[in-house]
């Protein structure tokens, strides 16, 4: 196995792996601070006027930052930060839409060795409330119209001390701060501390099948694997214009929005807007993008588009397409190769990996449906629960030797589970896959019940929980089926109090609720009215018997369903 | 008298929760936070509930701003 995979390494991308030995050192001196590295030293590399971040507002106008000037910027955050007390280890949580200012403020906040969370901008209140409550976060960097939303959960919050606000001209109170104010008067100077690669660094939350969200903590050591798996994989060599379309919120975001790419001086687009075909077509064009990093859902939306669109478009420039988040349907590889003339590669990864693991690449031969190889210095293994190797061809648990540079080091205030990931030196993903003769892995689903909406992952516990603080609803169980769109979708089973008849409304109601207390992607697609919800004996949801409902398929062994009182 | 106007802010802030919601007709999904390709369906789902009208697929396909559903709206509903 070890020979041919190298074999498939060596045909994958010989310039690249040339390269990685002509780059110059990234860590000297010990130094592995990701905000030094992404903009101080790509200064001291003669990148000082060079375009870091090319940002593209919603009205498409726009506005370029030097490298030189993300260096500035977020030596004054980081400044900000500590003139406001703020200290190494503390927590700054982004909960913002896609802007230059989030991402200054994430480079500053690690400058000065605080934690940087991110969060979606499409949280609800609940969703906040648990990962802000969770993360006993410090600081939140807010924009005035998601203010309400945080004053409403803050006397619930104690370790907050300051709201930032980015589009504030103002001091709204003693602690509910103008970023603007802020910087404006904070020094440009700031010399990050020589930073141990044990340093945590990022902290992005993830859903699980069971309890809250988890916390899933990185250290400053993951820019190692997110510059090499950026030139191996995306193939990004540090002159050419590259574009992620991941918000900050999501681990790819950050690690390939962000990290990965300004730690080999490329210069990156970032667009403001949300989805819009032309729109995204104009980015690629007018910008000259040669690296595309996406998502599946956002490629099935495109194909959706009309054929004609694509043909206005110059696209000679791009060189490469990549997507992450869910398996990349064959449909969409054809629709690549004939609507774009590129070939699309897709990408594996966690939150809990922290950057690419395995992937199919610029070299490799795409084989549609797979995932692709292990990238350099991975040791991927298809395992059963008990450690031993299942052999090709067969389903098992996708499991990965621990050790990798870009491992996660804890689920903040859940050591316990992040031990349950670890078994006999590998780390159990909790997706199922197989590997083919030819080393090539092949994702065929999930161990839990997570569902893998658009790339996000939503946890049916935190839905169901939602939805039984709806009046109507006495019962709940939520699981995913599958979805031509999204991959898979919310799907709400509801037991009703006794006299309550599902309406239009009522499903509206349902709807609203989830989507403003948890997020927008939470939202059950489909609501549909049971009897009850089956549960074991112990009253834990059978989502089995549950799934089984949805497709009309028998119910397998309900031996430990409840009785019926 | 409550235009329908009116009625279409109450239930922009009501799919979007945010009470101080100031719908504009200029103003797009990128200027209201929260209102994804998801929310979307419950925002047309709750204007259809409202005024008891359906949108047509191509309809949708067209709204690019408030002042573009307002418009839709607006035709589908009788004068009072």
């Amino acid at each position: 196995m070890g020979e041919r995979v190298e074999a498939l390494h060596r045909e994958s991308n010989p310039h690249t792996l040339r390269d990685l030995t002509m780059r110059r050192q990234l860590i000297r001196g010990g130094q592995h601070n990701i905000g030094h590295l992404c903009t101080r030293q790509q200064c001291e590399d003669g990148l000082a006027d060079k375009v870091a971040l090319r940002w593209i507002s919603p009205a498409m106008q726009r506005r370029n930052y030097s490298f030189l000037e993300l260096e500035q910027q977020s030596n004054r955050f980081a400044n900000v930060l500590q003139e406001l007390g703020i200290t190494r280890g503390e927590v700054v949580v982004s909960f913002v839409p896609r802007l230059p200012e989030q991402m200054i403020s994430f480079l500053g906040t690690l400058k000065l060795e605080a934690v940087a969370g991110c969060l979606f901008p499409s949280f609800g209140e609940e969703a906040l409330l648990d990962r802000l409550g969770d993360a006993r976060a410090s600081v939140v960097l807010a924009v005035k119209r998601s203010l309400r939303k945080l004053l409403k959960i803050r006397p619930r919050i104690p370790s907050l001390r300051y709201i930032l606000l980015l589009d504030a001209d103002r001091h709204e109170s003693d602690d509910v701060l103008s970023w603007s104010r802020l910087m404006a008067t904070a020094s440009d100077q700031f010399q990050a501390p020589v930073t141990s690669p044990d340093t945590p660094s990022v902290l992005h939350y993830t859903s699980g099948s069971t309890g809250k969200p988890k916390g899933v903590l990185h250290v400053h050591r993951s820019i190692l694997h997110l510059q090499s798996t950026s030139q191996e994989v995306l193939g990004l060599r540090g002159d050419e214009v590259y574009w992620c379309t991941a918000d900050q919120g999501w681990v790819t975001g950050t690690s390939y929005g962000i990290i990965g790419p300004w730690s080999l001086g490329t210069t990156q687009v970032h667009f403001g807007g949300g989805y819009d075909a032309s729109a995204w077509m104009s980015v690629l064009e007018q910008n000259r993008v040669e690296t595309w990093y996406t998502a599946p859902t956002a490629l099935r939306m495109l194909m959706r588009e009309d054929p004609a669109l694509f043909a206005k478009f110059d696209l000679a420039g791009l060189r490469q397409v990549f997507s992450v988040g869910e398996p990349l349907n064959p449909e969409v590889i054809q629709w690549g190769r004939t609507s774009l003339q590129r070939e699309i590669h897709d990408t594996w990864f966690q939150t809990e990996t922290g950057g690419i693991l395995i992937s199919n690449r610029p070299g490799l031969s795409i084989r549609s449906g797979s995932m692709g190889i292990p990238v350099s210095g991975i040791e991927a293994a298809i395992l059963d629960e008990s450690g031993a190797p299942v052999p090709d061809g067969q389903q098992g648990c996708l499991c990965v030797r621990a050790g990798w540079p870009s491992q996660f080091v804890t689920y903040l205030n859940h050591s316990e589970v992040y031990g349950e990931k670890f078994r006999n030196g590998f780390y159990y993903s909790g997706d199922k896959a197989h590997r083919d003769a030819q080393g090539y892995y092949w994702f065929s689903g999930r161990e839990d019940d997570v569902i893998n909406t658009a790339g996000h992952l939503v946890s049916p516990f935190e839905v169901e929980s939602a939805l039984l603080e709806v009046q109507e609803v006495a019962e709940s169980g939520v699981v995913a089926a599958p979805d031509p769109l999204l991959f898979e979708k919310v799907v709400a089973f509801v037991c009703l109090h006794p006299g309550v008849a599902m309406t239009k409304e009522l499903e509206l109601k349902i709807r609203l609720h989830v989507s403003n207390r948890i997020s927008t992607i939470a939202t059950p697609q489909e609501v549909i009215v049971v009897d009850r919800i089956p549960k074991n004996r112990s009253g834990k949801i059978m989502r089995r018997v549950l799934r089984a409902h949805y497709r009309g398929d028998a119910l397998g062994d309900i031996s430990t369903l409840e009785e019926e009182s | 008298m409550t235009t329908i106007r009116d009625r279409l802010e109450s239930i922009f802030r009501k799919v979007f929760d945010d009470e101080s919601l100031d719908v504009q007709p200029s103003m797009t999904a990128n200027d209201v936070s929260g209102w994804d390709s998801f929310s979307h369906v419950n925002l047309i789902l709750a204007v259809e509930s409202e005024f008891a009208i359906k949108f047509s697929t191509s309809e949708l396909l067209r709204f690019k701003s408030i002042g573009d559903l307002l418009t839709s709206v607006e035709e589908k509903c009788p004068r009072r």
